[in-house]
């Protein structure tokens, strides 16, 4: 048997192509690798999180179980693609063994197996394979048939909006869409003129035979086989180019963040599996507020990734993101969206202006003494009212506290880190570091997130604490040094600011301490889900007017609660809803020191 | 008769008023508050003359007694505005053959720039808190003593877009001078500063008073805004700021800060917009038919408009439109 025929070049071509250019994708990116991250990965191939990884892999490339948390239209979708593809491809495998036994075959060989081996030349038929090939045929095509419905009615899909393609990846998704109705005409008319087949391509085999003319049936036999073969090869040479690279990437890229890779404040050869392993489902579209109020359509996560893997990302869409985190939450790769974007624009604008910091020598303008400092940050000292809450708080815990810049002090850094200038934030990662350290403080309290943030991820302050003022607060009361006043006539809501919920996981915190005081009433989007105020630091590129809608919009959700006070547990996002809520806002330290007993 | 009702009985609307009931027209004027004065009611003097605010009102209120044409009915408040009728917030309305809508503006309320402490530090105060001390010729720190040093910082809740309130309030910037003027015949030996963006000396005698302001009496202008406010070490306020002339930022400790508030378009606009069919503009004041020749009517006929409630205007300005509306009252109704 020579398992060759001439429609099977464009196959062969396409086949060639693709697993060249993966490789090249592979070695370089790999090659690319810091030492360090390439020490991770011997480590880890050797240890049991390569089990857990593989076990990912079935869970998320094949099954696309997060996906199906997320939209389970959608998730079956991606599912009977990708595993139903995959099954037929294993079950077709089974099936040349089972004929032919154990022996090399091209990968073509057993792709046109039908072509090669029609019924009429085995000898023992085998039924029960034909049955198992049309029913994971069937799978696959209606998988193929929702993607038609998502791509022009996106809405049936439970999705607003769709993406917006570009011509590399329209040519695959086209060849796609070709390749497995192709494939059932092409197995079809092979079943009408030599018989086999089960209940779909042998019901439509025996309606050929019995409506069509033999030798038309005969005439077209060929040219589906070539249409079938060009179908796969163009998918094939466009996909290393296309999104659809990220069948590929994911797997790696799974195994790699199993070994403990990372994307990090800069740029590095690990980016480039976090960055194609994006399949531009779309899925981060929807719950970005930008979208929502704005009208915004070419920032999203989705077209940062593409525009930054061609190389062309402009600084106009690095930039224009509140970094809210609701996509990179709700993203069914769970690439590192924030990170990959805060690298960008690293590598875009880091200029350090060594003469601007000069003033940080030698400057202490802290005051008091105490083992627990506390860090207000500039937005806390713009909105003094969380400030002399702090302190009544304080005073009524007994709590001797040292004041980091109660009269002015250095910026955290995350603010310059934000938008891209992170050699200048570490300037001022070191000075607060050095004077955390020279007055020897234990716990370190801050009312501003952003603050908060920054010191978890980027100080490394061994020896000390950090707690964000819910958490001290929440300590304060459990502890029993600090007694607030009950009533079930206070009613709140809470809204989470996106640096303390979402980055920082912590959303518990603050609501104990609420319900410590009052009724807390939930809006409706909350936790995990909780919209952002709109005045994101992050965020360089929209206009006030633009904030004032999104923070309106926030405001009226939290209104709609009916609660009598608003609270939050940022100044920055304090200061956002008031401008839009027609109730009180307040932060979470307030409402403490108004109800000390 | 035909009878017109005048609601607001501030400066513009009792010029309104007593126009229209000289020209033998009955007149209802609607007051919110228990009397009438409005805005300059809590004011000491007026800019440029430092002439007492009292005496303008008592001058409208004398002309408003020359005839019995007007009813003043003070303590309620107008929801629907036809042409025809006005309604209360009572549920009572009352029928007439055209209105005057002269609500003015509300003042911003300080406490939303949360970084410049008002209600938060003792001696953080409006401008029109200033004018009642004048009022009560007390002018002192919460804790009785003198101010020495006091910082009077223009442009709170007008020109800034992060209140949402993007117009210039026009009279601000001459009020401040006003009031440092008169803080230095007060206390000679205290220091007073304006921190401003601006200085908008738009009317007759308003330079002349900003000059003699800084020969006369030594009043110091610093240009730039004041970032944030904070308590220091010996209880003062200490205010950041930046002197964008000399491109420095600077620190002050003061012993009192005066904000002088913006003039805020009325939250009742919106339903006159959305109850009445009136057009607002994007600031909250209200639209007049045009800019120029009927400035004082509405997009509705037989509704006009005057003083605040379009703009921001001084008292003479408010006056004017008073007048001017009477006028535009009365040749419409002579049309019907």
């Amino acid at each position: 048997m020579t398992f060759f025929a001439d429609f099977c070049i464009p196959f062969i071509v396409g086949e060639i192509i693709l697993f060249t250019a993966i490789a090249i994708k592979y070695i370089m990116w790999l090659k690319g690798l810091p030492k360090s991250d390439k020490k991770l990965i011997l480590k880890g191939a050797f240890s049991p999180r390569f089990f857990t990884a593989t076990w990912e892999v079935i869970r998320e490339s094949l099954l696309h179980h997060r996906i199906f948390k997320v939209n389970p239209l959608l998730g079956y979708m991606h599912m009977s693609l990708a595993f139903g593809w995959f099954l037929l491809i294993s079950v077709g495998w089974i099936e040349t063994i089972a004929y032919l036994g154990l022996k090399m075959i091209p990968l073509h060989g057993h792709v046109f197996f039908k072509y090669f081996i029609p019924l009429n030349e085995i000898t023992a038929h085998k039924p029960m394979f034909d049955f198992v090939m049309d029913f994971l045929l069937l799978f696959v095509l209606s998988g193929v048939t929702l993607a038609w419905i998502k791509r022009m009615r996106s809405r049936a899909m439970g999705m607003k909006k769709t993406t917006q393609h570009i011509s590399f990846d329209r040519i695959a998704l086209t060849a796609l869409w070709f390749v497995f109705p192709v494939r059932l005409l092409c197995e079809s008319v092979t079943s009408a003129i030599y018989g086999g087949g089960s209940f779909l391509t042998g019901g439509i085999g025996t309606l050929l035979a019995a409506g069509i003319n033999t030798e038309i049936l005969h005439a077209i036999y060929e040219p589906l086989w070539w249409l079938y073969s060009c179908a796969l090869g163009i998918f094939f040479v466009a996909m290393p180019f296309s999104r659809y690279m990220h069948i590929f990437t994911e797997i790696p890229l799974i195994f790699l963040r199993h070994f403990h890779l990372r994307p990090e404040a800069k740029e590095k050869s690990y980016d480039n599996f976090e960055v194609e392993a994006c399949s531009r489902c779309g899925i981060c579209i929807d719950p970005c507020q930008l979208q929502m109020q704005l009208g915004i359509n070419d920032v999203q996560s989705v077209y940062f990734l593409r525009d930054r893997r061609k190389n062309r990302l402009q600084q106009k869409i690095a930039n224009n993101c509140l970094m809210c985190g609701r996509c990179e939450q709700i993203c069914p790769v769970g690439i590192n969206l924030n990170t990959l974007r805060l690298n960008s624009r690293t590598s875009m604008r880091n200029i350090p202006n060594e003469s601007r910091y000069k003033y940080l020598k030698n400057l202490d303008r802290s005051s008091g003494e105490g083992r627990v400092g506390y860090f207000a940050g500039c937005m806390t000292l713009l909105t003094p009212n969380t400030l002399s809450a702090m302190q009544r708080i304080f005073d009524a815990a007994r709590e001797d506290v040292w004041w980091a810049d109660k009269n002015g002090g250095v910026c955290c850094g995350r603010p310059l880190k934000l938008s891209g200038e992170s050699d200048s934030a570490q300037k001022m990662i070191d000075y607060n570091k050095s004077l955390f350290y020279k007055h020897n403080i234990t716990i370190l309290v801050t009312s501003c997130p952003i603050c908060l943030r920054i010191f978890n991820e980027e100080y490394k302050l061994d020896g000390i604490e950090v707690l964000h003022h819910s958490e001290y607060i929440l300590r304060l009361i459990e502890q029993g040094r600090l007694h607030v006043n009950y009533s079930t006539e206070h009613t709140f809501t809470y809204h989470d600011p996106c640096e303390l919920g979402r980055g920082s996981g912590i959303y518990n915190e603050p609501r104990a301490v609420i319900e410590a005081i009052g009724t807390l009433l939930e809006p409706s989007h909350s936790r995990k889900n909780a919209l952002c105020c709109g005045s994101s630091l992050a965020n360089t590129a929209i206009n006030d007017s633009q904030q004032l809608t999104i923070a309106r919009n926030v405001a009226e959700d939290l209104d709609n609660t009916g609660a009598e006070t608003i609270v939050t547990a940022c100044p920055l996002c304090k200061k956002a809803i008031a401008r839009g809520a027609t109730h009180q806002v307040k932060d979470l330290s307030e409402i403490v020191a108004a109800n000390i007993l | 008769m035909k009878h017109v009702i005048v609601i607001g009985g501030g400066v513009a609307g009792m010029q309104c008023a007593a126009e229209l009931a000289m020209q033998d027209i009955k007149v209802t004027l609607l007051e919110k508050k228990s009397d009438t004065g409005g805005k300059v009611r809590g004011w000491h003097k007026l800019f440029p003359t430092f002439t007492p605010a009292d005496e303008v009102l008592s001058g409208l209120r004398h002309k408003m007694a020359l005839t019995q044409n007007i009813t003043t009915k003070t303590g309620c408040e107008a929801t629907t505005i036809t042409p025809q009728k006005v309604t209360l917030s009572t549920g009572e309305s009352i029928n007439c053959d055209a209105v005057v809508v002269a609500t003015g503006y509300t003042l911003f309320d300080a406490h939303i720039k949360e970084e410049y402490g008002y209600g938060i530090y003792d001696n953080v105060i409006t401008s029109a808190d200033l004018e009642e001390m004048f009022n009560k010729d007390d002018v002192r720190m919460k804790d009785g003593s003198t101010p020495r040093r006091i910082a009077i910082l223009h442009c709170v809740g007008s020109r800034d877009e992060k209140v949402c309130q993007r117009h210039c309030s026009k009279v601000c910037c001459v009020t401040g001078v006003k009031q440092a003027i008169e803080l230095k015949q007060m206390y000679p030996a205290a220091d007073v500063f304006n921190f401003y963006m601006d200085i908008r000396m738009f009317g007759p005698g308003y330079e002349e008073m900003y000059r003699e302001a800084q020969q006369k009496y030594n009043v110091h202008f610093v240009r730039g805004r004041i970032s944030e406010v904070s308590p220091n070490i010996d209880n003062r306020l200490q205010i950041k700021a930046e002197d964008t002339l000399t491109g420095r930022p600077l620190k002050m400790g003061v012993d009192m800060l005066v904000l002088l508030i913006g003039m805020k378009s009325n939250d009742h606009n919106a339903s006159l917009k959305a109850d009445c069919g009136l057009q607002c503009q994007n600031s909250g004041f209200m639209q007049p038919k045009d800019s120029f020749l009927h400035n004082t009517e509405s997009n509705i006929e037989g509704i006009f408009y005057a003083g605040a409630i379009t703009a921001p205007k001084n008292v003479a300005e408010a006056l004017n439109d008073g007048a001017t509306a009477a006028l535009r009252v009365k040749d419409w109704l002579n049309k019907q």
